[in-house]
């Protein structure tokens, strides 16, 4: 599903975020990738979804090598893949059930489809109740559940979140960790970036911690584990 | 395909009114920019007109030495046609040098008819110029022509008018293209402030997959919009104003002696001009803006 082999990635400004990295991530896993801020955890979701390329070695995706996609072929990679991030980017003038389509919409989804999967993944998300609200009626908790709704509603293969829970309190963290779990067990691949290591301890899954740009630790049992 | 143009125009102008002032500031520039296009291209059109009527007129006119034989007349009519900047030659031979030179008297001239049997002209050569050929440059050229001698023209103050009115044409094609950019310039600030109220949907389509062209959409569509409303005023200005000035000059300068353009169809070319500049511009100042933001930056 990901792989990378010996990549490296320096910015313009001549830091370099990531060091000679090695990752295999296998269709269907579920990993968190831990680490201090700056450690290079964004970088790394930046290589993924195209939006960097690496200085060295290859990133590949679903078959699909990133790092040699041509700009123009950029937007059609994405398709396969979702995306969250910490603020949750929703458009406030429009409802959670546009909010939704609206991802659907921008890539030519017939009408009668979006309307469809729209209800399904409100199901999934369980927010049926919530369809017609707008985001500044909603929780946190709620709000990240859109937009991970968002990132699922064209069924990507892989789902990538950059520290979805940094901004809600344990309990809303636990749904939508569990939220992650679910869609992870339907057959899409989830990556979770985070700085919870309670989290990490409760849902133990592989985890991989990033430390100066370099992987310090890549441990199948799940957990944090620290480093002497 | 039709919701799909729908949308894309919904939003084009939910952009315009979005930041209403903004885009006025843009149309208004264009306004202006164009009502300054448009009296630059009439004069540039009614100067040229001018310039092409002048040089038809211009000839210079060449007297033949008087030891070349008549048998060499057609190979110095032709060594005259390949000197450079001569469009046309014609041989006027000794008898209609008077006829003219008789005519030009008037009753008087009928005195000089003694002197068809021993005529004291010379034959001559009346040479067309090229287009955009200075008339001096080409006399002198002539004058080195072996078996040519004499050569007259229309004079120095001919060909300095003309010079002028090249010099304004000329500056009028630079000050049109010059404002052309300063337009799309304008435009591309008002579909930058578009870019950034809609930064938030575009970071969302561009991490949803939408193609570039489908994101880039909206923006032309609304610098096209722009463009159009801008060149309204300028194309109405345009028909009435130089409806208005031709009519009040009786379409002559100089007592009869330049025409300007006919209204028909002049105003109305000039209208269409103005009209291509506003889309164009319109065009290129949101492609510019809307490829700078949506670079990947990769
Ligand atoms: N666009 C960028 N240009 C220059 N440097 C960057 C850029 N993005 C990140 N960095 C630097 O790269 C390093 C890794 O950053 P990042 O991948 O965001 O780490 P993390 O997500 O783990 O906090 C940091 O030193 C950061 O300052
Ligand atoms: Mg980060």
């Amino acid at each position: 599903m990901v792989n990378l082999q010996n990549v490296s990635k320096s910015y313009k400004n001549g830091v370099n975020a990531l060091n000679d990295i090695t990752i295999e991530i296998k269709d269907g896993e579920f990993v968190y990738v831990i680490g201090e801020t700056g450690s290079g955890k964004s970088t790394f979701i930046k290589l993924l979804d195209g939006e960097e390329i690496p200085t060295k070695g290859r990133v590949e995706v679903n078959g699909v090598n990133v790092g040699k996609l041509r700009f123009s072929k950029v937007p059609l990679y994405r398709r396969n893949i979702g995306v969250v991030f910490q603020d949750y980017r929703l458009i406030e003038s429009k409802t959670v059930f546009e909010n939704i389509a609206f991802a659907l919409e921008v890539i030519n989804k017939p009408r009668r489809e979006i309307r469809q999967r729209v209800r399904e993944v409100l199901e999934i998300i369980d927010l049926v109740d919530k369809a017609k609200s707008f985001p500044s009626e909603l929780s946190g908790g709620q709000q990240q559940r859109v937009t991970i709704g968002r990132a699922i509603a064209n069924n990507p293969r892989l789902l990538i979140a950059d520290e979805p829970t940094g901004n809600l309190d344990p309990e809303r963290s636990n749904e939508i960790v569990e939220l992650l779990e679910k869609i992870n067990e339907a057959g899409t691949t989830v990556i979770m970036v985070t700085h919870d290591i309670n989290l990490v301890n409760k849902y133990r899954k592989r985890t991989i911690k990033f430390e100066y740009g370099h992987v310090v630790s890549d441990s199948r049992e799940g957990g944090y584990v620290a480093h002497v | 395909m039709f919701r799909l143009i729908g949308r894309h125009f919904k939003e084009a102008f939910q952009g315009i009114f979005r930041h209403f002032s903004s885009s006025l500031n843009s149309i208004t520039a264009v306004t202006v920019t164009l009502l300054l296009v448009s009296l630059l291209t009439l004069i540039i059109g009614n100067v040229s007109q001018i310039t092409k009527t002048l040089e038809d007129e211009v000839k210079i006119f060449v007297k033949i030495e008087d030891e070349v034989e008549d048998a060499e007349i057609p190979a110095l009519t032709r060594k005259v046609e390949n000197v450079e900047g001569v469009s046309m030659v014609e041989f006027s031979d000794k008898d209609s040098e008077l006829d003219k030179f008789i005519k030009e008297y008037g009753e008087e001239g009928k005195l000089f008819e003694i002197y068809r049997e021993d005529n004291p002209l010379s034959r001559a050569f009346i040479v067309s110029l090229r287009e955009g050929y200075s008339i001096s440059d080409v006399a002198s050229r002539l004058e080195k022509v072996k078996g040519l001698t004499g050569v007259e023209f229309g004079g120095v103050s001919t060909e300095q008018f003309l010079k002028v009115l090249n010099g304004v044409r000329q500056g009028g094609y630079v000050i049109v293209l010059a404002l052309t950019l300063v337009a799309i310039f304008l435009i591309q600030n008002t579909i930058n402030q578009t870019i950034f109220n809609r930064r938030l949907e575009i970071s969302i389509m561009r991490q949803v997959g939408a193609s570039n062209s489908y994101i880039r959409q909206p923006f032309v569509i609304e610098g096209i919009f722009i463009g159009l409303m801008g060149s309204v005023a300028p194309v109405l200005a345009t028909i009435f104003g130089y409806k208005y000035i031709y009519e009040t000059v009786g379409g002559q300068l100089v007592s009869g002696m330049l025409t300007l353009q006919p209204v028909y169809p002049f105003a109305f070319y000039v209208s269409a001009f103005l009209v291509v500049v506003g889309i164009v511009v319109g065009l290129i100042g949101s492609f510019l803006s809307v490829n700078k933001h949506l670079r990947w930056r990769r």
